[in-house]
């Protein structure tokens, strides 16, 4: 059953004078759980409303199975797709709701009572059927919006930030419901948000948008291990690696006038380079560079230090809070073999030898 | 007691007597009207009124049956309204959703021009809409008279209507769209759901404003088509008017006009007030 593989190619569209996607170009596979990821107003959105067919792009074509069909009505798609604010309808029954697709789609009556209950117990509102939207709670509604998309059993599954109205409880439950769900259904699911956690914890593989770009693709491990710009090194984790000014010459390193070797050579001819380092690779060394603490944030399970180092700030997550005095000096080091290089002017990255 | 409670009662009873006799003014004719039609003819043109009487429903017996029984009339008047009604909802109901969800590109010409036909005077109309009638020959029936009511009806059926389809958030058609359903299925089953208040409403503001209607009624009519409010006045001639009967068959009509805003009181207010409180509650 491979269905459900979604090409996007070239797509471009603009909004008056705002372009809001640059040409994308993405390549999602069946069954695959794909996350795209991005700031607020960075064209996720717009990207799934075209795969659904309530929007088309001013150039670029998108395929289903190899099928064109960028400008078929949202109805030929056989998609299924979960609103941010859900969209249920207000004046239907929880059971209506459900049904409703399946009445469209003419199923014989019969068959559609037993299909809205199957649906309705996969998400545990099975005993909810005879109220109204207004009468649930936020997941409530949440998974009647989820069970009228899946009781079609659609070709593919789009879901935009679905999760963005729950609180942080219910939150993570359901993330992993959702997953186990679109594992049982085994359908294509398409998912945006920009939590990078729900990204890094629900994708198969995921895309990195910014301003109507997209800056990388590849698996939650390979965006977060080898971000292939400062952009993205920039976004992912929270908070995001360090990024500052240095200098390469072969595989020496100098930051701040101290200079350390790599023990992976980097593919580069050497000069003036921007190295990233996460904050929980940063640690306090003796022999380090001299900084100076400016505030340390509690996070509770750890601690975060902002540091000055020169004119560049530095985090540096350590194990337990203690509230140094601001303007003590620590000295820092850097966890050497998981620094990330990156081109000061285009912002790629510099791959290390072995990448 | 605080002196707080004893300045809003205070305030409560002044609100009262303030609200009470503009209720007064309001009501006054409507009263007179009664107390009219109770007596007989020689009564009412006694000066100085009098106050005590002998109460007769003779006037409403004559305004029903008698000579210039207004019966027929009645019936004219609910055939013109309900039909005037109806074509105007099945009419309003898919415009209203073209103006309020579809990119039509003279959208905004379209609009202006709606709310300009219900800024031209009715009475600059009645002259051009005889010719018109006169020239296609439907004076006097029942087709001119309803085609006549819906060049007022229907744009301001549709302004209404705009505004309850505007309030239905985009995402709900569009999660419809992708259910599968049509645009004509969306409409039916998603939107006209959703608005049965503004249907509501403007039923009976449509209803209304067609069951009192005078002017044009008076013009485009005759002796086949004669509404109601034109009827009545054969009780008005160039001898004498006869001031009871008048009264009786003007009381009667008002009946549904009265009963129809008793019952659909809450929608009315729902109706002129929608816009004001912008998807309050509807969702
Ligand atoms: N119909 C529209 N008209 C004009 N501009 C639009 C329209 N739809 C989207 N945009 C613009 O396009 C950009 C991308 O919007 P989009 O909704 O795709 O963002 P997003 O990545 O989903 O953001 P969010 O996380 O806030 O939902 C935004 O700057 C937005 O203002
Ligand atoms: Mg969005």
């Amino acid at each position: 059953m491979a269905q459900g593989r979604v090409h996007l190619k070239g797509i471009y569209k603009r909004f008056g004078n705002f372009i809001a996607l640059k040409h994308i170009d993405l390549d999602i596979q069946p069954v695959e759980f794909f996350a795209l990821l991005g700031p607020s107003g960075s064209g996720k959105t717009t990207t799934l409303r075209m795969i659904a067919g309530l929007d088309t792009p001013d150039e670029g074509v998108i395929e289903v199975d190899g099928e064109d069909v960028t400008f078929a009505p949202p109805a030929d798609r056989d998609i299924a797709m979960v609103f941010q604010n859900y969209a249920l309808y207000p004046h239907m029954t929880v059971r209506d709701n459900i049904a409703f697709p399946l009445k469209m789609d003419k199923m014989p009556k019969a068959e559609i009572e037993p299909a809205v209950v199957r649906a309705a117990e996969r998400v545990d509102i099975a005993h909810l059927l005879h109220r109204r939207p207004g009468q649930l709670s936020g997941g409530q509604q949440q998974r009647c919006a989820l069970a009228r998309a899946i009781v079609r059993q659609p070709k593919l599954f789009l879901l935009d930030e679905p999760l963005s109205n729950l609180d942080a409880q219910l939150r993570l439950q359901t993330r992993v419901e959702l997953k186990k769900l679109q594992r049982a259904l085994n359908v294509t699911a398409i998912y945006v948000t920009h939590d990078q956690e729900e990204a890094m914890t629900l994708a198969d593989r995921m895309a990195v948008f910014l301003e109507g770009d997209i800056l990388q693709v590849g698996t939650p491990d390979e965006v977060f291990n080898r971000p292939a710009s400062i952009a993205v090194a920039a976004f992912i984790g929270s908070p995001p690696m360090n990024l500052l000014p240095a200098t390469l010459d072969g595989d020496r390193l100098t930051v701040s006038g101290h200079s350390m070797t790599l023990p992976r050579a980097p593919q580069h001819p050497g000069g003036e380079v921007t190295m990233g380092v996460r904050p929980s690779h940063v640690r306090i060394d003796p022999q380090g560079l001299p900084t100076r603490l400016y505030l340390s944030e509690n996070l509770g399970e750890s601690a975060l230090l902002n540091l000055y180092l020169g004119d560049e700030l530095v985090k540096m997550r350590v194990a337990s809070f203690n509230a140094g005095a601001e303007g003590e000096t620590v000295p820092i080091a850097f966890d050497i073999d998981t620094i990330h290089l990156f081109e000061s002017g285009s912002g790629r990255r510099i791959p290390l030898a072995g990448e | 007691m605080s002196s707080y409670r004893r300045a809003a009662t205070r305030r409560n009873i002044v609100l009262m007597i303030v609200a009470s006799t503009l209720l007064l003014i309001w009501v006054f004719p409507l009263l007179w009207a009664v107390i009219v039609s109770l007596k007989s003819e020689s009564e009412v043109l006694a000066y100085p009124p009098s106050v005590f009487f002998e109460p007769t429903g003779k006037n409403y017996a004559d305004a029903l049956f008698g000579d210039f029984s207004i019966l027929s009339s009645l019936w004219t008047s609910t055939i013109v309204a309900t039909a005037t009604t109806v074509l105007t909802i099945v009419l309003a109901v898919p415009a209203a959703y073209a103006f309020a969800r579809l990119r039509l590109p003279a959208k905004k010409t379209m609009g202006f021009y709606t709310l300009a036909t219900q800024m031209v005077p009715p009475v600059g109309l009645v002259i051009p809409y005889f010719l018109i009638l006169n020239k296609v020959g439907m004076l006097d029936s029942y087709e001119g008279m309803i085609i006549v009511y819906l060049t007022f009806s229907l744009p301001f059926a549709i302004w209404l209507m705009v505004s309850y389809m505007e309030d239905i958030p985009f995402e709900m058609e569009e999660a419809a769209f992708l259910d599968k359903a049509s645009r004509l299925q969306t409409l039916w089953h998603i939107i006209i759901p959703q608005v049965r208040g503004g249907i509501a409403v403007t039923v009976i503001f449509v209803f209304l404003n067609a069951w009192n209607e005078f002017l044009f009624a008076v013009q485009l009519g005759g002796n086949n088509v004669r509404p109601v409010t034109v009827a009545m006045y054969n009780f008005v001639s160039v001898e004498q008017t006869l001031w009871a009967k008048l009264s009786a068959a003007a009381l009667i009509a008002m009946l549904p006009v009265v009963v129809i805003g008793i019952i659909a009181q809450k929608q009315i207010v729902k109706g002129l007030t929608v816009g004001a409180v912008k998807g309050g509650g509807r969702r």
